[in-house]
């Protein structure tokens, strides 16, 4: 193979990674600007939304899209159910937020191991073949993540700035009081806003499934990820979220090519500290006005 | 006649509750026992270092990181032929340099920040102790850890560590409270409470943060270290997110306020995984029902029931009193 080959396909698995990393942290921004909850359960729902969909479309054989809709439906679904018992009793509450999503994490993971087994399962490939460009073959199989993760972080950003809602959530992430003072009701926004997030979670584990493998351990890894792109990108801020996602994929995927895998996660965090020091809002955040 | 005299209850108490600790080896019906109430020890220690941090206003979720450096810097040392004894505390110093050193870094950060670069810190931490297999022996780890021997008494078997385990837990324990009543304690106390207003009277409170996140972590690293000669054993494994994650949910069900609360969450959690261990599997799910549950219902922890219960009796008593004087 030759060194352009190589580099390309390196820059395509980058990006593939990067993007389900995008979606990840997207949604733990999102949960935290507007709820103020360091959510450490975000990867769960990631999980659960691969298993779902391991289950419906690798076993049961449902049409790809009705699957994928069940999955994210059903994970959705369990979103609301977790914001409705737990965490809107933690809202604003940053510390005891965050502990609490860690007893949700413990809860949903060991739920699955207890309900689907520990061992790993595939998932058939949602699509074979290759696309080749000048002499390059890109597998259809990852430009499918990487599509379906762009027209996800589109909606979702034609969601938050142009659509009544979407304005309504900027206005609490914010100021919740003030957008109240408004007319805004708070209490819908902070249900939406959770649900969404853990959506666009479910939606990056359903994407993984079948490039790689499903089981109950899967979900802490992308929360990892998610935090450190959160601290890199800035805490609460979206466009920071797509860029660190990118920058972190792309060191993942040339690091474990050309070097070691391990040796890119110490990059990264020597990114993330590299970062605090320099620039402690995160390379696209705000500064934060204490209150 | 309303100042209530100052009684002598705590102080049997506590004397009590260490003599019982301590004669445990003789009435317990079995080893296990004493083998549950040493790794209580271990993490009595543990969770008053993440104690000592909140302390100050601050959450570590990765205490774990800092003990399984502790575990191995002293089995890797002592197998060298150090003084077990000796790399115990090297450990403990290892992991408070390092402490500091990351803590002058991250600690300049809002809390959160602070919480998520600790956490990658400790994923880090089992990162390398995978990845150098040639020092660390990789995922099998690190077997035949050396016990540790005073003047020549090797402390091989649980009946024999048990003590100087209690001795270990219980001057922490000592160190603690007397830490929390010193000036510094207050310093800390009163940077949780406002970080800004104390900053205003003339504290540096991110020095304040960085030192109780160095003698916190230290204390891990120490604790790390006695449990890895008492199991004789350390891998990446030992210490994960999860024993993060469980030295902070018996802070939190315990209460984070004083040094009773660690104790109160040790004695509670430490034996509920082998009372469980019939539910198989269900275990995790219970441990994280019991975490959500305090924090929802008993935000500040077991230990504040008795706080309350304490007040309301001394209210009553002086209410009682007065009742009694104003009587003719």
């Amino acid at each position: 193979m030759s060194m352009e080959i190589i580099l390309v396909q390196t820059i395509v698995n980058g990006l593939m990674v990067g993007m389900i990393y995008v979606l990840m942290a997207i949604g733990f921004t999102m949960v935290f600007g507007i709820m103020r909850i360091v959510n450490f359960a975000h990867g769960e729902f990631y999980m659960a939304g691969a298993f779902l969909f391991a289950i419906l479309y690798g076993s049961n054989n449902l049409p790809f899209f009705i699957s994928v809709l069940l999955a994210v439906g059903a994970t959705a679904l369990l979103g609301l159910l977790m914001e409705r018992i737990v965490f809107r009793k933690f809202r604003g509450n940053e510390l005891n937020g965050m502990i609490a999503s860690v007893g949700v994490a413990l809860i949903l993971q060991n739920s699955a191991l207890l309900l689907w087994g520990s061992s790993a399962r595939t998932v058939p490939p949602v699509i074979s073949g290759v696309l080749s460009v000048g002499g390059i073959v890109f597998p259809w199989s990852r430009l499918v993540v990487i599509i379906g993760a762009i027209v996800a972080v589109v909606s979702l950003n034609l969601l938050i700035g142009h659509t009544r809602i979407g304005r309504a959530m900027r206005a609490v992430a914010q100021d919740a009081e003030i957008a109240q003072v408004q007319g805004i009701r708070v209490d819908v926004i902070f249900p939406v806003a959770f649900v969404l997030g853990v959506s666009l979670a479910a939606f990056a584990g359903v994407l993984m499934a079948p490039v790689l493998s499903v089981s109950p351990f899967i979900g802490l890894a992308p929360t990892l990820k998610a935090f450190v792109i959160v601290v890199i990108g800035g805490l609460g801020s979206v466009p920071g979220a797509v860029a660190g996602g990118l920058l972190i994929g792309l060191i993942e995927s040339f690091a474990g090519t050309f070097v070691s895998a391990s040796l890119s996660e110490i990059l990264q965090f020597l990114v993330v500290i590299a970062v605090v020091l320099l620039r402690p809002q995160g390379l696209l955040g705000r500064k934060e006005r204490e209150a | 006649m309303i100042s209530v005299a100052t009684k002598p209850m705590p102080y049997v108490g506590i004397a009590a509750a260490v003599g019982v600790a301590a004669l445990l080896p003789w009435f317990a019906p079995n080893q296990f026992y004493v083998h549950l109430a040493t790794i209580g020890c271990i993490n009595l220690m543990l969770v008053l270092g993440l104690a000592i941090i909140a302390r100050a206003g601050q959450l570590s979720m990765g205490h774990g990181g800092f003990a399984l450096v502790g575990g191995y810097v002293s089995a890797l040392l002592s197998m060298k032929g150090w003084p077990p004894l000796l790399t115990l505390f090297i450990a403990g110093l290892v992991a408070a340099v390092i402490a500091a050193g990351l803590g002058w870094i991250i600690l300049r950060l809002r809390g959160v920040y602070f919480v998520l670069v600790a956490f990658a810190f400790s994923q880090i931490a089992v990162l390398l102790a995978l990845d150098m297999s040639s020092v660390t022996g990789g995922a099998n780890g690190l077997v035949g850890v050396p016990p540790i021997s005073i003047f020549g008494y090797v402390l091989r078997a649980k009946p024999q560590f048990y003590p100087f385990a209690l001795v270990c837990a219980l001057t922490t324990l000592l160190l603690t409270w007397l830490l929390y009543r010193s000036p510094l304690g207050t310093m800390m106390a009163a940077t949780a409470e406002n970080q800004r207003l104390t900053e205003s009277s003339g504290i540096d409170t991110h020095r304040v943060q960085v030192i109780a996140f160095t003698i916190g972590s230290g204390i891990a690293g120490f604790a790390g270290a006695l449990s890895t000669h008492y199991l004789r054993f350390i891998s990446p494994d030992s210490y994960t997110f999860w024993e993060s994650v469980s030295y902070l949910t018996m802070l939190v069900v315990g209460g984070r306020d004083g040094v009773l609360g660690p104790v109160v969450g040790v004695l509670v959690l430490t034996p509920l995984p082998e009372l469980l261990r019939s539910t198989e599997g269900l275990q995790h799910i219970i441990y994280g029902a019991v975490l959500v549950l305090c924090l929802m219902f008993v935000p500040n922890g077991l230990a504040s029931l008795v706080q309350t219960w304490r007040s309301r009796q001394r209210v009553a008593r002086t209410s009682a009193a007065l009742v009694a004087e104003e009587v003719p």
